[in-house]
């Protein structure tokens, strides 16, 4: 228990060392933290050049709001830490053979996600999230558009993705998914015959590493039947910004910031993905394989 | 040999600059009439290049060209176009002969164009063939960069070339006939399942002179979806919907489900043993049996409740009266059909080109019995 409180502390300490603004002022600003973590720039566009202190938006209203906030998260963790594993009984934690992690069965559920397409490169592809009929399921629909933007660069197009948010946790710091007691990813779809791609981040060792995704492959079949679909985790490979990696890591399952679904199979077409629930299971049968994937030194 | 070199260099230096004249064969080419864009034409184009020069001189900016060009020939997904186009680079120029070369980036702009086509190869799913990895090695030698992208493009390729589980043919089939059974076959998810072609396409003459056309009609139905069909209850309808999409590669085709409403919660119970109707022994025993905490594979969630579907099929049109002749066809197979109203929920599909007549509201519902319409087909 004390122990908790001096790592908290200590994280509390140095996360805000990290972005340079004291602890007492931190609640008070919002904007700071919470800017775009990623680096694509449109062709063509100026740099943002605007300087920090014009974007900080300084107030004593959020600060209130702020405190608030994350003295209920940080004392929900310590209930939680007292309790047991993941804020359930420890006898719980080990039987449990499946979890369900993300259902959808209201508008709650959805705003945990966020849904991107290649509008954001200057596309034509559309994508949306609703809830399917009687509030059932996740329907991500929108049609896919693999026309190039004409900026002069960029020479390919045509993607949709959907992908949960991030968790954070008391005093900004980062909340994991631990999955390592788990084998499987398991997925109750129903697709339109397309291929999806399963990606999971996990939380960067270096921050060089911030664009590596692990990846796998999702087929559902189409049709009017549900599925669920299978997919054990030493399946997924490395890539970093779309690219395949020549060495071969084990996903960090007790590492895991986020999972999502892209389309990218340069079919023009409306397209829609029916999602059930998305949870984990512990699969005696797949018991073979530790990574399928080569892990011998090659050849400099 | 010398004085054959010389002369070569003579006229090289005589002549215009390649790169303009490729071009322009390139484009001449697509855009004469009687040279057809094939590969013919293609193969032509590449040799005339290569003949040219034996520097082959702005070799480069002819590659990139023909990359760009190979869709409106039809040979993007061809090898052998690929390994002719690579046959171009001139050989053993380029292998780096120390190891400073070997480290630096030994001519960029050359192993950068290499690179690019072997990634247009990979973004069709073209594997690399021996041929590929001969020309490379002899252009470019072992471990620059073109053979690193071989190697990985070799290793990954493989991998993943099955991993589908439910892999579509590929050339899909031309047939619409051919077509409609593999794709039905494949959303019925039921080896037991039978596809029922109920109508060939067909164009007939009529005697006013007036042509009709008979659209295809090919229908699924597995022996489960039957036995669920004759217990369903007659007096609830049953409803046709469609179009919903199934997309195999980049074809999108239509089917039509036909389906019962999902039974309201007071009429699903079924047969219930009354739990008194015998008071020495229980009427039903749910042990268990074997099963432990560690056992129960159970996700805990509500499973997403739908009705249960009857039959699939597709058709060449997605109008009424063309699922209608489906249903009559159905109607041999499962006579409690004749008996049970059937209602069409169509959303206008991509495929009914023209307007509807009369109201234009989605999912018009239209109740028919099904003699009425026996009657009048």
């Amino acid at each position: 228990m004390m122990a908790l409180v001096l790592n908290r502390a200590f994280i509390f300490s140095r996360c805000h060392q990290q972005n340079g603004i004291s602890i007492l002022l931190g609640p008070c600003v919002t904007g700071f933290i919470s800017r775009p973590y990623s680096t694509y720039r449109r062709p063509g566009t100026k740099p943002d050049n605007t300087p920090h202190w014009k974007t900080i938006n300084f107030s004593f209203q959020n600060a209130a709001d702020e405190m608030k906030k994350r003295l209920g998260l940080i004392k929900k963790e310590i209930v939680d830490h007292c309790k047991g594993p993941e804020g359930r009984s420890f006898v719980e934690w080990m039987v449990e053979q499946t979890r369900v992690v993300w259902e959808f069965r209201n508008q709650k559920d959805l705003d945990g996600w966020v849904v991107s397409s290649d509008a954001e490169i200057g596309g034509k592809s559309e994508a949306y999230l609703t809830l399917g009929k009687n509030n059932q399921s996740a329907l991500l629909y929108g049609t896919l558009n693999t026309d190039v933007p004409r900026d002069g660069e960029t020479r390919r197009s045509g993607y949709c993705s959907m992908r949960s948010k991030l968790q954070w946790g008391a005093f900004n710091q980062k909340n994991f998914y631990d999955w390592s007691t788990f084998n499987t990813l398991h997925l109750r779809v129903r697709g339109d015959g397309r291929p999806w791609m399963v990606n999971i981040y996990t939380d960067p060792y270096y921050s060089h590493q911030k664009d590596d995704l692990y990846n796998y492959f999702m087929y559902p079949r189409g049709g009017p039947y549900w599925e669920e679909i299978k997919i054990p985790f030493s399946k997924f490979f490395l890539s970093s910004r779309g690219r395949i990696q020549d060495n071969q890591y084990l996903m960090w399952l007790d590492k895991i910031r986020t999972l999502g679904f892209t389309l990218g199979d340069k079919a023009d077409g409306p397209f829609q993905l029916e999602i059930d629930f998305i949870g984990l299971s512990k699969d005696g049968a797949y018991t073979g394989e530790e990574f399928p994937y080569e892990q011998y030194k090659r050849n400099p | 040999l010398s004085v054959h070199l010389s002369q070569q260099t003579l006229a090289d230096e005589l002549m215009p600059p390649r790169l303009s004249q490729s071009e322009v064969e390139l484009n001449s080419n697509s855009n004469s009439s009687e040279d057809a864009r094939t590969k013919a034409t293609f193969q032509k184009v590449v040799e005339v290049f290569c003949k040219r020069d034996i520097r082959r001189r702005g070799h480069v900016e002819f590659i990139y060209m023909a990359l760009k060009k190979m869709p409106e020939f039809g040979v993007e997904k061809d090898i052998a176009v690929y390994n002719k186009i690579l046959d171009v680079f001139p050989k053993e120029i380029f292998v780096a002969r120390n190891f400073i070369q070997r480290m630096f980036n030994h001519y960029p702009r050359q192993q950068e164009c290499a690179i690019e086509l072997l990634e247009q190869m990979e973004s069709y799913g073209i594997m690399p063939n021996n041929q590929t990895k001969f020309l490379l090695l002899q252009i470019f030698g072992i471990k620059s960069h073109p053979i690193r992208k071989y190697q990985r493009m070799m290793y990954w390729f493989p991998k993943f070339k099955h991993v589908n589980p439910y892999p579509v043919p590929d050339p899909l089939p031309q047939d619409p006939v051919d077509l409609a059974r593999h794709a039905l076959q494949r959303i019925a998810a039921n080896f037991d399942a039978r596809v029922v072609v109920y109508q060939l396409p067909m164009t007939e003459l009529t005697e006013a002179g007036k042509e009709s056309d008979y659209p295809y009609i090919v229908g699924i139905q597995s022996p489960e979806q039957r036995s669920s069909l004759a217990q369903h209850n007659p007096d609830r309808p049953v409803f046709v919907e469609g179009p919903f999409r199934l997309w195999l590669k980049k074809t999108c085709v239509y089917y039509y489900v036909l389906r019962a409403e999902l039974l309201p919660p007071e009429l699903r119970v079924g047969k219930a043993i009354d739990p008194e109707r015998n008071f020495y022994y229980p009427m039903v025993l749910d042990l268990d049996l074997g099963r432990d905490r560690l056992d129960d594979m159970e996700f805990d969630t509500d499973e997403v409740e739908e009705g249960p579907v009857f039959a699939m099929c597709m058709a060449g049109a997605g109008d009424q009266v063309t699922l209608a002749k489906w249903i009559l066809g159905l109607q041999e197979t499962n006579p409690i059909l004749s008996q049970t109203p059937v209602v069409f929920r169509l959303s206008p599909g991509p495929r009914e080109l023209q307007p509807i007549t009369g109201s234009d509201d989605d999912g018009e519902e239209e109740v028919f019995e099904n003699q009425h319409w026996k009657h009048e087909l």
